[in-house]
């Protein structure tokens, strides 16, 4: 690592714990490197990810943990938070640091298979699945699936369930909300490459 | 234990139950009519943006300003207990409820974009939904009606061999709010219990996520898969017949992946999925197609339903209506 001597190696920490998404009480600075959350982290099971490695980097001011390809490997199932001996959370840790690297403009390839989520959102509110993974999907799955997916009205017709689709208002609503809260802008950006 | 609520209910709509497997919604609402409780669910609400938040895309103040919107409807019908069919649902919004009630500043700067987008009356107002006492996962519901489950139960599940698979983010994440253990999560256990089957308890790798990782199932496959393999070999060793979930994602990630796992590792699984309203409803005599939705599931229930026999008590009612049979 590139020492900064004349920084404070909290910085970074310190950034992290003011983060929004930064629970109340994040252990984050009384991390003891006993190395739990790497022991039952499925990611570093089967990759070279390392929740330990990660924070530890993080304590020591060591701003590159925040380009590397391994913590795109976490699996955001929060193992690790549910055991931590000191109340940190590697999970949530690592969800601050990709935020950290889309604000910089260095994450938007990772982001843009993902962006019909939020196109989603903006046109009808909705969650679910993005259309771009159904053909993948369909060849993994079969044919009863798409079949299904083809159906999907009138099976939730038989069950006596409405349409899951919002009013247009409830869609108008959230619509100006997410262009207000600056998500619009964000998706653009990263959809053409830029620093959100 | 937090009190847990039976009425002024409302029923949180998942993205995932209605376009993957609805039959969860439509078994809970049956469960749930059963049991006596008082529920409403809201055409107006949307989605939690989970997938979406847990991919990365959505930010958290994003994420919280559509929370606190769904926290006004729920404020607006007069019914704050807001009951979850997700896991990932249950986590997004006690965060979103956490964060609105303890960072002041950022609950102002969600109020702003409320009065700038002329929704003034959305605002939200500190306190008025609180994570613990207000958030619920339907389990925690029905945790509280296991005597009115036990009362309702028409066909034996005895017979079968039954694990449970509790969702991270319903036992990890808010962890001082799970019912029925952490490390050795136990709640759904309990409520097959309730409808007097018993699980095989723990199992290797029971507390290990599903695999699907939110970004890995789609662009980090092989990584996502040998998380699920992991799970599928321990429950192949203890010879489990059903696996009962509690989350939609879960769900997608074992039923919809099993048999593409079972080409790939030349490994050949056959557990059915089931959420645990859909085995509480199918327990409680609901028809397999109109209400618990098994014709949605890639992993065929059928041979579960069709081995499923009365309780001697119930035996000239099934006589008189065979479990689904206009449908088989």
């Amino acid at each position: 690592m590139d020492l900064k001597l004349n920084e404070d190696p909290l910085n970074l920490a310190n950034t992290i714990l003011k983060d929004i998404k930064s629970s109340e009480n994040l252990g984050l600075l009384r991390c003891v490197q006993c190395g739990m959350c790497t022991s039952s982290c499925p990611g570093a099971m089967h990759s070279n990810f390392n929740p330990r490695d990660m924070i530890e980097k993080i304590l020591e001011g060591d701003e590159t943990v925040i380009e590397e390809e391994d913590i795109w490997n976490c699996f955001y199932c929060y193992t690790c938070h549910s055991i931590c001996p000191v109340g940190n959370s590697a999970c949530e840790v690592n969800q601050i640091l990709r935020q950290f690297a889309i604000s910089k403009g260095t994450a938007n390839k990772k982001i843009q298979p993902f962006l019909e989520f939020g196109d989603i959102f903006l046109s009808m509110a909705l969650g679910g699945i993005p259309s771009i993974f159904f053909p993948e999907m369909r060849e993994d799955i079969g044919e009863d699936w798409w079949e299904f997916k083809m159906n999907l009205d009138n099976v939730r017709n038989k069950l006596d369930l409405g349409s899951y689709i919002p009013p247009q208002e409830s869609i108008d609503e959230v619509n100006k909300l997410l262009i207000n809260s600056g998500f619009e802008e964000r998706i653009e950006a990263i959809r053409n490459n830029k620093k959100p | 234990m937090k009190q847990i609520p039976d009425k002024n209910i409302t029923l949180f709509k998942s993205c995932l139950v209605s376009t993957e497997y609805p039959g969860i919604e439509s078994s809970t609402k049956y469960v749930f009519d059963k049991t006596g409780i008082d529920y409403l669910v809201d055409e107006r609400q949307t989605c939690c943006t989970g997938l979406g938040h847990y991919s990365d895309v959505f930010d958290q103040f994003s994420t919280t300003i559509i929370g606190a919107r769904n926290f006004y409807l729920a404020s607006d019908n007069n019914r704050k207990n807001m009951v979850m069919l997700c896991a990932t649902c249950y986590a997004i919004n006690k965060k979103v409820a956490n964060i609105l009630n303890k960072k002041d500043e950022t609950r102002e700067e969600v109020n702003e974009i409320f009065d700038k987008s002329d929704l003034s009356n959305m605002k939200y107002e500190k306190g008025s939904i609180d994570s613990t006492e207000n958030i619920f996962h339907v389990v925690d519901i029905l945790f509280n009606k296991k005597k009115e489950i036990a009362k309702n139960i028409k066909y034996d599940f005895s017979n079968f061999k039954i694990a449970t698979h509790h969702g991270c983010h319903y036992c990890k994440v808010h962890y001082n709010d799970t019912i029925g253990g952490i490390r050795d999560p136990n709640i759904i256990d309990e409520l097959v219990n309730a409808c007097g089957a018993s699980t095989i308890g723990w199992y290797d790798f029971k507390r290990t996520t599903c695999g699907a990782g939110f970004r890995q199932r789609f662009v980090n496959k092989d990584l996502s898969m040998d998380v699920t393999y992991d799970k599928l070999k321990a429950l192949k060793n203890d010879d489990v017949e059903i696996l009962v979930h509690l989350c939609p994602n879960c769900h997608v990630q074992f039923d919809r992946y099993q048999n593409y796992i079972s080409n790939d590792k030349n490994d050949e699984f056959k557990t059915i999925h089931l959420n645990i309203a859909q085995f509480i409803a199918l327990a409680m005599g609901a028809d397999p197609y109109k209400v618990v939705g098994i014709q949605t599931h890639t992993v065929p229930v059928e041979d579960i339903v069709n081995k499923l026999e009365t309780l001697p008590e119930y035996k000239e009612i099934n006589e008189e209506n065979k479990i689904g049979e206009e449908n088989v």
